[in-house]
């Protein structure tokens, strides 16, 4: 299994050997970078980083907006032995002072040296620097360019590729650690028989944010790591319009593409028909679907839309992952349509088994495949036994794709790690040795292929001038086949009006994290109990909520 | 205030956003898209790119960010509009 274990800096190595890059698609225009170029930029931040004094093993926070900038990056401060960590850009600049609270915050707690962003954020970030008293420099990232000379720092497959920050965490910040190990196993798993084959012949297309392990480790890592062409577009550019993804693949011929659930809805609803003729999706072999739920009609009404652009159902792949786990965990058979379990809702919420109904309401799932190679998964009940076959648990992984541990988090890798065992948080399933994904424990919400941690949502509302301290609680409210409602339940002081304090609410919560508030609840003083913890604070004003019992105010 | 010039104009933005929402809203050029009109950030960029279409015109992306009411899409796109005629 191990033996074709590379760190990254031998993956690039061997990419710049082939001719193969990355094509980076903006509104400008493409740009093309063979990895032998992006090998010699990586090169120029790797010597950059350790004349500005950086060592070994120090963590270097990269808040670069742009594909091109961040990823030549985080090559160069990995293969420098330096540990770059993916923070997230701001959505905006009209609220910054918010956003470099969060970020100061995961700066502290993982001891990050060194800032690299852009020249216009850099002033931004020196002024941070008096709350971080282990961060010894900022830098802008066009300022790395030292001549490109081979770092000799050759990191060992057992240190810490990168650290991936998902949304911040303000007490306790959640940097998923990977090392150079968990990268080349799972990669060469995704690459592999068991997953997509990829051959020679193969084009990546993508829009996903590089912040995000799908992004990030599927699409940009998964095409350099087998010298493939990997295309990536903005995201901005295919929410704008999705038909953009689509005409991507069509123009290079793509053949592999990974995408949430929501966006092949998206393009089900936006695409318009005058815009089918020009498509030619009869390259697109591998459909990947992950990050989120994946709903049968959805795939189903994709690939009705889009049979006549030369999409055929047998290229979806629906799979099962999550950062912990680098990315990929599971993958059904490839050629194949998504098979799909219609059971019984009553069966799976009272006696927590997946059948199917004789009547009444029902639920479908879709088959997310089995294990990767050298990989497990276990169902494991409330006493942490294995499940058998149709009976719900949460969902646990082992096996060498499992993280090193959240940064600097020994207390909370130890929460989610046990003997081995990855706790995913996720609820399912295994019916015919196939993993079906049918809820979650954590309270996490999920949008748009996004995670988000409630205590993030709370702690960035929780300042505001009407809001009453720690008296604010945040949930997702599921429902099946449906995107998360995002729900945030405050109480006020008094001291703004309540339209104000709505808006500023959702404001607040939009400008940080992009997220949409669906609901927000005034309560009446005295709903949000005072617990120490805020699981049990949310659970209880959930419940309240859900019940409509929920006192307004 | 928007000039009379730009009164087809919010006309146009304000149908966009309608058909955008899909939910029944009626925009005032004091609604503000996201505490008012409920528009989460997809629905931001859908309008985006239907108010392209509608007005062929190109917004570009960075003006998003500080765009938040009706008011203020109706002036920049009245502008892009002028600047299209005037090229």
């Amino acid at each position: 299994m191990t033996a074709n274990l590379r760190t990254l800096t031998d993956a690039l190595a061997e990419a710049a050997r082939a001719d193969a890059g990355y094509f980076f698609l903006s509104a400008g225009g493409e740009t093309f970078r063979s990895y032998a170029e992006v090998q010699t930029a990586a090169w120029r931040v790797a010597r950059s980083l350790v004349e500005s004094g950086l060592r070994r093993g120090d963590l270097v926070a990269l808040v670069l907006p742009e594909a091109d900038d961040f990823l030549t990056a985080l090559f160069g401060a990995s293969t420098a032995g330096l540990i770059p960590a993916s923070l997230h850009a701001p959505a905006t600049t009209s609220d910054l002072s918010r956003y470099l609270d969060l970020t100061a915050a995961i700066l502290r707690a993982s001891d990050a040296k060194a800032v690299v962003t852009t020249s216009a954020l850099a002033p931004a970030f020196e002024a941070v620097r008096r709350d971080c008293p282990s961060l010894e420099i900022v830098l802008a990232r066009e300022t790395l360019d030292a001549p490109p000379i081979e770092p000799d720092a050759h990191p060992a497959p057992d240190d810490i590729a990168f650290v991936q920050f998902t949304s911040g965490s303000t007490s306790a910040p959640k940097g998923v650690a990977l090392s150079h190990r968990n990268l080349s196993v799972n990669v060469d798993a995704i690459n592999g028989p068991a997953g997509l084959m990829t051959r020679w012949s193969d084009v990546a297309v993508s829009w996903l944010p590089l912040n995000h392990d799908m992004g990030l480790v599927g699409m940009a890592l998964g095409p350099l790591y087998s010298a493939r062409p990997g295309v990536l577009m903005s995201t901005q550019a295919f929410v704008k319009r999705p038909v953009e993804w689509l005409r991507a693949i069509t123009r290079f011929r793509g053949s592999i593409s990974f995408a949430p659930n929501f966006a092949y809805d998206l393009c089900v609803r936006r695409v318009k028909d005058r815009d089918l003729d020009g498509l030619d999706l009869s390259s697109w072999r591998v459909a990947g679907c992950g990050a989120e739920p994946v709903h049968a009609d959805t795939l189903a009404a994709f690939a009705e839309k889009f049979a006549s652009a030369g999409f055929r159902a047998t290229s979806f792949l629906p799979s099962y992952g999550l950062a912990e786990h680098v990315v990929a965990a599971t993958f059904p058979p490839r050629e194949r349509v998504p098979r799909s379990e219609r059971v019984s809702a009553a069966l799976l919420t009272d006696e927590r088994v997946a059948r199917p109904a004789n009547g009444g309401a029902t639920l479908t799932f879709v088959s997310c495949g089995v294990a990767l190679p050298d990989h497990r998964v276990r169902i494991a009940g409330d006493d942490g036994g294995a499940l058998p076959e149709r009976h719900v648990g949460e969902i646990l992984l082992a096996g060498p794709s499992v993280m090193v541990g959240y940064y600097k988090q020994p207390a909370l890798t130890d929460d989610v790690v046990r003997d081995g065992w990855l706790h995913t948080g996720d609820l399912g399933y295994v019916s015919n040795g196939e993993l079906f994904v049918c809820g979650r424990v954590k309270d996490i919400i999920i949008v748009n292929g996004r995670k988000y941690h409630p205590q993030d949502l709370e702690w960035a509302v929780d300042d505001l001038p009407g809001v009453r301290r720690g008296r604010v609680v945040a949930f997702g409210v599921v429902e099946h086949g449906r995107a998360d409602r995002v729900v945030i339940v405050a109480e006020p002081n008094g001291t703004s009006p309540r339209d104000e304090l709505v808006d500023a609410i959702r404001r607040r919560i939009s400008d940080l994290f992009g997220l949409y508030v669906d609901d927000v609840a005034l309560a009446r003083g005295g709903t949000v109990e005072r617990t120490t913890s805020g699981k049990v604070q949310r659970t209880a004003t959930r419940a309240l909520y859900e019940r409509g019992d929920l006192i307004k105010v | 205030m928007p000039s009379p010039a730009s009164v087809p104009i919010a006309e146009g933005v304000i149908d966009v956003l309608k058909n955008v929402s899909r939910r029944p809203i009626e925009p005032t050029l004091a609604s503000d898209l996201v505490a008012d009109l409920g528009f989460d950030s997809l629905q931001v960029f859908e309008t985006i790119a239907e108010l392209e279409d509608r007005f062929d015109i190109s917004i570009p992306l960075n003006d998003v960010p500080a765009t938040r009411t009706v008011a203020q899409i109706v002036d920049r796109v009245a502008r892009l509009v002028e600047e299209r005629s005037n090229a």
